[in-house]
């Protein structure tokens, strides 16, 4: 199999490599040309800010990997800092199984990253835009995205926050029915607690409050999230309209004490309270994890969930491999299909047992005597019918296997005749 | 004949059924395997059916609907609760309280196989389609009392688990607690109606009926003080508020109260409540 894969990702690079490598769309359009004018016949490539890598089919077979990368380099003009063992490479099938890998989320820097599928995907649309896909490519995409989804339907890898923020985020919706009916308030603008602010904004929580020293921060931050800013001086009084907080501020001592949270539990009809303290030291004094219907969680507890959480997905690696093998095997297959020697061997076949079947069914017609020389004829006229095309296709084995050409015209010849489809629902 | 020989089969298939049944919603709630999930569903409508068969064939077998004894209205009482449950899971998709719902069915169908009696000759007055009406009221309400009460059960435990930051399988396979509460609410709201209609029916029918009848009687009064109960409980909802873990502690207080107070109610030989 010609298949060639080059590439640097988080593995090989560091992430200052990395952001000197990293295509925008113009760029990929730009390498995609260029790629397939000098080395594929079919390719493409995906960039994100973990990984760029090309996969292709060689034209013949051979290549210079060094001038690949040099394509690539000099495509970023990243000579300086990017060295030739930053790159990895991989052939025929270490590049489908790397491909598998990545598409599967389990190359990923954080294992069971979701998003990667989409970015191949839109890495495997791009290329066709530009026209540099082919039939091999063409069913490799379609066995990535498979192999992408099985794993998304039938393992739990991708289940589970990761992330302090998004374990903040899923502890809420285990507490809330509905978020978008549900209110949320900012103390502080820290970095992570902007983030999870962000997080509940994306889960479509209902109504944003911010409160923080610097008004003007809060300010900004409305601007851009929506919703409303709150007089830090007021935060206690807002904790009784809200139902999650988020604590980010850079104080000595607690802002929100117990004897707060008892008052405004009584206010607000000990409606539960959801309060994330990620500030360092801790905003928030760890007695109120007693009172009833107050959920307290602070970096330590929401840290024990992304371990939790990055353990089970570790747990569903051998799931997740076994469905790459599967695929891989499935794609092996469709591919060796394609060779001409067993296309032809597989085409004789079919016709034969047509034949063969046709000639049972009325030999009883002919008298006994002609029956060796219905045989006869019969063969030779199944004979005549496949001379021209298996002509054709000897000839463009000869001149090249494997080439485009030959692969699009057993590739027809085998959607037109069915051949393998029956073999494979007999199965 | 027939009729009977197949309520014979079923009365002692139906607990291995229904353990069938619970076993498999505990192997999905506690594996997550995946063909199991997808066999739970048919099996859960196939028992159902197969339930009220029983049910049918016990009525013509026996020529009266099964409502005369404890026991008779325990079977009832465990199809009431599948038939709640398929609804609910239907309804909310939520997939993973069968186990717990089921698994109190299993109970009531177990008691009621092992102790059930197969009559033929009962008083005229149980035959009455008013009585029908009225346990059927009374089942549905108590059915609607146990759900609230497993729900109550769930939402404390997921409570705790989330309180004390120990994730285990209820963290991940229940609904969350506001949607746990909401449904023991419901569960709640739905069993109280059914019994205010039962208590109604019961006020304006068993003085008709029976000479006997006293108001006094207790369980009339146990079920009566079951209602005020509920009642209270309610309205302190919806006046004063009451939310989260307070009001799941109140559903399970209630149920047990429930529990006790009927088994002391159907042992007592003093009622003229207790049909046959």
């Amino acid at each position: 199999m010609n298949l060639f894969s080059v590439g640097i990702s988080h593995h090989t690079a560091s992430v200052d490599v990395r952001e000197r490598m990293w295509l925008s769309a113009d760029e990929a359009a730009g390498v995609l040309s260029a790629l397939k004018e000098h080395f594929f016949a079919e390719c493409m490539v995906v960039s994100t800010c973990n990984r760029t890598e090309v996969y292709g089919v060689l034209r013949d077979g051979v290549v210079d990997e060094g001038a690949v990368k040099r394509l690539l380099l000099d495509a970023k003009k990243a000579d300086e800092g990017v060295r030739p063992d930053h790159f990895f490479t991989h052939h025929a099938g270490a590049a489908v199984h790397h491909l598998f890998k990545v598409a599967a989320g389990i190359d990923s820097m954080v294992i069971g990253d979701i998003q990667i599928l989409n970015q191949v995907k839109e890495a495997f649309q791009s290329a066709g835009e530009h026209h540099v896909l082919g039939p091999i490519m063409n069913r490799l995409m379609q066995a990535t995205l498979h192999v992408g989804k099985r794993v998304r339907t039938e393992t739990t890898l991708c289940e589970g926050a990761v992330s302090v923020s998004y374990a903040a985020v899923e502890l809420a919706s285990k507490i809330f029915a509905d978020l978008s009916r549900k209110s949320a308030l900012l103390i502080g603008a820290g970095e992570t607690g902007e983030l999870t602010l962000k997080h509940l904004a994306g889960k479509g929580i209902g109504h944003i409050k911010i409160a923080n020293r610097t008004r003007a921060k809060a300010e900004a931050l409305v601007a851009e999230l929506g919703g409303t800013v709150v007089d830090f001086e007021q935060i206690v009084d807002a904790l009784r309209t809200v139902d999650i907080v988020v604590t980010s501020v850079n104080s000595p001592s607690y802002v929100v004490q117990p004897e707060h949270l008892y008052s405004v539990m009584r206010q607000r009809g000990n409606n539960p309270l959801f309060l994330i303290d990620i500030g360092v030291p801790r905003n928030i004094n760890p007695a109120s994890r007693k009172i009833e219907n107050v959920f307290l969680y602070d970096m330590d507890s929401l840290n024990a969930i992304v371990d939790r959480n990055l353990e089970k997905r570790n747990a569903e690696l051998p799931r997740v491999t076994t469905i790459i093998r599967q695929e891989m095997v499935e794609f092996f297959r469709w591919h060796r299909s394609l060779q001409v020697a067993p296309t032809i061997q597989d085409l004789h076949a079919a016709f034969e047992q047509v034949r063969q079947q046709e000639v049972e069914k009325n030999i009883n017609r002919f008298r006994p005597e002609d029956r060796e020389l219905v045989e006869l004829v019969t063969r030779r006229i199944v004979n005549k019918l496949l001379h021209q095309p298996l002509s054709m296709l000897k000839e463009g084995s000869e001149n090249g296997s494997g080439g485009p050409e030959t692969i699009n015209r057993v590739k027809v010849l085998r959607e037109l005749f069915g051949i393998g489809i029956k073999s494979k629902r007999d199965e | 004949m027939v009729t009977k020989s197949f309520v014979d089969i079923l009365v002692v298939a139906l607990p291995f059924l229904y353990t069938g049944l619970v076993t498999v919603y505990g192997i999905a709630f506690f594996r997550n395997a995946v063909t199991v999930e997808r066999l739970k569903r048919p099996y859960m409508l196939a028992l159902l059916v197969l339930h009220l068969v029983y049910l049918g064939l016990r009525t013509v077998a026996f020529d009266h609907p099964p409502i005369t004894t404890v026991y008779e209205i325990m079977t009832l009482l465990s199809a009431a609760m599948t038939m709640a449950y398929v609804y609910l899971e239907f309804r909310t998709n939520i997939r993973n309280t069968g186990f717990f719902i089921l698994g109190l069915a299993l109970i009531f169908q177990t008691v009621s196989s092992v102790f059930i009696k197969d009559l033929t000759v009962i008083p005229e007055y149980l035959h009455s389609l008013v009585l029908g009406f009225h346990v059927s009221a009374a089942m549905l309400g108590y059915t609607g009392i146990s759900i609230a009460a497993v729900y109550g059960l769930l939402y404390l435990m997921l409570y705790h688990e989330i309180k004390s930051s120990r994730f285990g399988v209820i963290y991940s396979r229940l609904p969350n607690l506001e949607t746990l509460e909401t449904m023991s609410h419901k569960a709640e709201v739905f069993g109280f109606v059914a019994l205010s209609v039962a208590i109604v029916i019961g006020l304006f029918w068993l003085p008709r009926v029976f000479r006997e009848f006293s108001y006094l009687d207790p369980k009339l009064v146990g079920t009566i003080a079951i209602w005020v109960l509920y009642a209270i409980g309610l309205m302190s909802k919806r006046r004063l508020g009451w939310q989260g873990r307070k009001t799941m502690i109140l559903a399970l207080v209630g149920f047990a109260f429930v529990f006790i107070a009927m088994a002391v109610i159907n042992i007592s030989p003093s009622s003229f409540h207790t049909f046959h």
